[in-house]
């Protein structure tokens, strides 16, 4: 029982770390990333490390997708800050 | 042979990995409703894992995940909004399924628990993972572009 546990969580995992990979964009690639610490909650938990599994559950289904998420927001407004500049300074003359 | 550990096996392969899929396809509130559900299975797993290794102290995984992934719900809905404008709308079957599939595995653990202070964190946690549900299906489906806003 305990193996059959063990192999599920570490399906899991991959599948979670192969959609991480394979979602292109990166605010999607967000939410994966968050699946991605949830099933990791899962496996370490069912390796009986509960205290990796809080601090996986901290770090990685909370804190990386906020910074991911936060970063492309950032990114995005910036480019567009520098495509309205570009406007402006073309209608000017 | 434990049963509660069977049933945290098949909540995984037949609930995780389905919202897995969901979650990595379609469009973008899809998406993200598919990721809040994913929370709210990942910590009745935990739940039922509790329960099967007959260790209490990992119920504590699980209230951190009902406190953590409605508020996370509500990070994307703010923060995602304005590119989920246009997706269709999800209908109210992911929350009727969160409130059945919490129902479902609650009642079980809450009757083989002894009454005391384990069975008050059980209906703390179920309580929270219903409300949290229903406040970030909420935010999800009035998540709409703010233009005004996020030029800010």
């Amino acid at each position: 029982m305990a193996d059959l546990l063990i192999a599920l969580a570490l399906l899991l995992v991959a599948a979670a770390a192969t959609a991480a990979v394979a979602v292109r964009e990166p605010a999607r690639q967000a939410l994966a990333l968050s699946l991605l610490g949830l099933t990791l909650t899962l496996l370490f938990t069912v390796l009986q490390a509960p205290d990796v599994a809080l601090s996986q559950l901290a770090v990685g289904s909370a804190l990386t997708p906020l910074l991911v998420l936060l970063s492309v927001r950032k990114a995005r407004r910036r480019s567009l800050d520098r495509v309205r500049a570009e406007q402006q300074a073309e209608e000017r003359p | 042979m434990n049963g509660w550990l069977a049933a945290a096996a098949a909540l995984m392969a037949l609930g995780v990995a389905p919202v897995l899929w969901y979650a990595a396809t379609g469009p973008l509130r899809r998406r993200v409703a598919a990721q809040n559900t994913g929370t709210l299975l990942v910590c009745l797993v935990l739940l039922l894992l509790a329960r099967g290794y007959d260790r209490p102290p990992y119920t504590d995984i699980a209230l951190v995940v009902a406190l953590l992934g409605p508020v996370g719900t509500l990070v994307y809905a703010r923060l995602l909004g304005p590119e989920m404008g246009d997706d269709p709308q999800q209908g109210p079957r992911a929350t009727v399924f969160a409130v059945l599939a919490t129902a479902a595995v609650l009642l079980p653990l809450c009757l083989a628990e002894s009454p005391g202070r384990s069975l008050i964190k059980l209906l703390v946690i179920g309580a929270l993972l219903v409300g949290g549900n229903i406040v970030s299906s909420k935010a999800l489906a009035g998540a709409r572009p703010e233009e005004a806003d996020d030029r800010g």
